[in-house]
C-alpha cells in the first residue's frame, strides 16, 4: 500500500503540475512584466549599434531549450530586423544553432522589409572553440570564408566593411551551456567589442559575476528575459503569453514544496521520518 | 525479450491505430511534422510514468538524428569550406598537415602508434593551457576587481545595503573553504558556519531558476500540444 503511494503520489505531483501549466495557457491572462535593469540595458545596448558596424547573434543552443533561447532569439533578431541594424547569425557550440537562428529571421524579415544578403547574414557554424574565437576576432573572413547557402563571405554585401571583430558592433551569445567564457576572455577582454547574454534560467545566477564586472552589457534571464525583451520591443509574443502559466506552475510548486517540508517535519516528530541536523564538518 | 516484446507489439499496434486514423481522417496530409513531433513528445515524456521500451527507442532517435545531424553540418559547413576547398580546389598542399594531425587522434587505438595520439594530445593541452592563462587574466581580474566594493560612500541606500551583504558573503565563504588549519577559532568557526548557511542561500537560487527553466521547457511543449497540434481555443 506504502509503495502503491510512493508510485503514484510522483506522478500525481507531476499531473498537478502540467494541469495547473495547462490551464493558464488556455485562458486569457495579462501577464505585467516588470523590465528588470539587465534587459533594458541590453536593449539600449542594441539601439546603440552605430550603422557601420554589424551585430553578431550567436545561437549557441538546440531544440532542447526552444521553450526559452528560441523565444530569446526571436525577440532579438526581431529587434534587429525592426530597427534595422545589420547582423550576423553564427554558431559554435551546437551545430543546430545557426539553422535554428536562421528559421527565425527568415520567418520575421518580411514583416520589417528586410532580405538575407542585404540585410543579415548567416555565417553557420563553426568549430574550434576558443581558439576560432580568436581567430574570428582578428579575421572574420578568413575564419568564417563562407555563408550557409556556400557563397564567399566577402560578396554578401551586408558584410561590406567588416574585417575583425572591430566592426561588430555587439556580441549577443544566446545558449544554455557554458559559452560565454570565449567571448568574453579573447573579445571583450581584449577588444573590449561589447556582449549581451541570452541564457536559460539554470545558468542566469553565472551571468552576474560577469555583469558585475561590466563583461557583458545585459541579460536576458530565461523566459522571464524573453518576455521583458518582447514588451521592450513593442509585440506580445510567445514568451508574455506562456508567463501565466510559468506563474502558476510556480505556485504549485511553492506550495507543493511546503506541503513537502510540513508532511516531512510531522512525520520525523512522529518518529516515521529519518532526520538529522546540519553540523558542521 | 520476451517481457519487452508485447509491450513494443502493444505500443506499436497504438502508433499503428493512431497513423491509421490519421491517414482515415486526412489529418497527416497537411500535418505530418506536427503529428510527428507530438507522437515524439508523448514518447518521451511517457518515462513519467515508468521506465519503458517506447522511450528508449525516441530516445536512440533523438541521440541518432542529432549525431547525424552534427556529422552532415560538419561535413558541410566545416570540413569542405575549411579544408577540403582549400587542400582540393586551391592546391595549397599544406592543409595535409591538418589531415595528419587528426588522424594522430586515433592512433590510441594501436599500442604500437599510440605515442602519436599523445603527441596530439600534448599540442592540444599546451594550446588549451595557454588560452587559459590568458582567459584567467582577461576573465577573473575584472571580477576579482569589481568585488572590491565601497561600503560607506554609495549614494543610494539600498546599494549600501546590498555591498556590505555581498562584503559578508564573499569573506564568510571564502573563509568557510579554508581547509589547511582546522577552524577551532569561534570567530573563525562561526564564520565558516555562516559561510555555509549563505552557500544554501545562493543553492536555493539557482533551484529556483532551474525550476523556472524547467518549467519554461513544459510550457514550450504543452503550448505546442495545445494550440499546435490539438488546436484548442485559448484567448491568447
Amino acid at each position: 500500500m506504502k509503495q502503491d503511494w510512493q508510485f503514484w503520489s510522483r506522478r500525481i505531483i507531476w499531473a498537478v503540475v502540467a494541469i495547473a501549466t495547462a490551464v493558464l495557457l488556455l485562458v486569457k491572462v495579462q501577464a505585467r512584466m516588470y523590465i528588470s535593469k539587465p534587459a533594458l540595458s541590453l536593449y539600449r545596448a542594441v539601439e546603440a549599434v552605430p550603422d557601420d558596424k554589424i551585430i553578431v547573434v550567436c545561437c549557441d543552443w538546440e531544440p532542447g531549450t526552444r521553450g526559452e533561447n528560441g523565444l530569446q532569439t526571436v525577440a532579438l533578431i526581431r529587434h534587429c530586423l525592426k530597427a534595422g541594424k545589420r547582423f550576423a547569425i553564427f554558431g559554435w557550440a551546437y551545430p543546430a544553432g545557426p539553422m535554428l537562428g536562421q528559421q527565425i529571421a527568415e520567418r520575421y524579415q518580411g514583416m520589417y522589409g528586410r532580405k538575407y544578403g542585404r540585410d543579415w547574414v548567416n555565417w553557420g557554424f563553426n568549430t574550434g572553440g576558443a581558439s576560432m574565437i580568436r581567430g574570428l576576432a582578428k579575421d572574420i573572413p578568413g575564419t568564417i570564408k563562407q555563408d550557409i547557402f556556400h557563397a564567399p563571405i566577402t560578396q554578401v554585401p551586408v558584410m561590406r566593411g567588416v574585417k575583425s571583430v572591430r566592426d561588430v558592433g555587439l556580441i549577443l551569445e544566446i545558449t544554455p551551456s557554458s559559452t560565454l567564457y570565449a567571448w568574453v576572455d579573447f573579445v571583450y577582454g581584449i577588444y573590449r567589442t561589447p556582449i549581451g547574454y541570452a541564457c536559460t534560467g539554470v545558468m542566469a545566477p553565472e551571468a552576474f559575476p560577469y555583469l558585475d564586472a561590466g563583461q557583458i552589457i545585459g541579460v536576458l534571464k530565461g523566459l522571464a528575459g524573453a518576455a521583458e525583451y518582447e514588451k521592450l520591443v513593442g509585440y506580445e509574443g510567445d514568451a508574455l503569453k506562456r508567463m501565466p502559466a510559468q506563474s502558476s506552475a510556480h505556485a504549485v510548486i511553492i506550495i507543493l514544496i511546503v506541503a513537502g517540508n510540513v508532511i516531512y517535519f510531522r512525520a520525523r516528530r512522529g518518529g516515521q521520518a529519518p532526520g538529522r541536523r546540519l553540523s558542521a564538518p | 525479450m520476451r517481457a519487452v516484446l508485447p509491450r513494443l507489439l502493444i505500443w506499436l499496434g497504438v502508433f499503428a491505430a493512431a497513423a491509421y486514423f490519421g491517414i482515415r481522417h486526412h489529418v497527416f496530409a497537411a500535418n505530418l511534422g506536427i503529428w510527428l513531433a507530438a507522437i515524439c513528445t508523448f514518447a518521451i515524456y511517457s518515462i513519467l510514468y515508468r521506465e519503458n521500451v517506447v522511450f528508449r527507442l525516441f530516445e536512440h532517435i533523438f541521440i541518432g538524428l542529432a549525431t547525424g545531424y552534427g556529422f552532415y553540418i560538419m561535413i558541410i559547413q566545416v570540413l569542405q569550406p575549411k579544408w577540403w576547398n582549400p587542400l582540393v580546389v586551391e592546391g595549397r598542399w599544406y592543409w595535409v598537415f591538418a589531415f595528419l594531425m587528426a588522424t594522430m587522434f586515433y592512433t590510441v587505438y594501436s599500442r604500437r602508434f599510440a605515442w602519436m595520439n599523445r603527441l596530439a594530445v600534448g599540442i592540444f593541452m599546451g594550446l588549451a593551457a595557454g588560452n587559459g592563462i590568458v582567459g584567467f587574466i582577461t576573465e577573473l581580474a575584472p571580477q576579482l576587481k569589481a568585488s572590491f566594493k565601497p561600503l560607506w560612500q554609495s549614494a543610494y541606500p539600498y546599494v549600501h545595503v546590498s555591498n556590505v551583504v555581498f562584503f559578508v558573503t564573499i569573506i564568510t565563504v571564502m573563509s568557510y573553504f579554508f581547509f589547511s588549519f582546522e577552524q577551532r577559532h569561534p570567530v573563525v568557526k562561526g564564520s565558516a558556519r555562516l559561510g555555509r548557511w549563505l552557500l544554501m542561500v545562493a543553492f536555493g537560487a539557482i533551484f529556483g531558476n532551474t525550476v523556472m527553466g524547467r518549467m519554461s521547457l513544459l510550457i514550450d511543449r504543452l503550448e505546442f500540444l495545445l494550440h499546435h497540434w490539438l488546436q484548442v481555443f485559448s484567448g491568447m
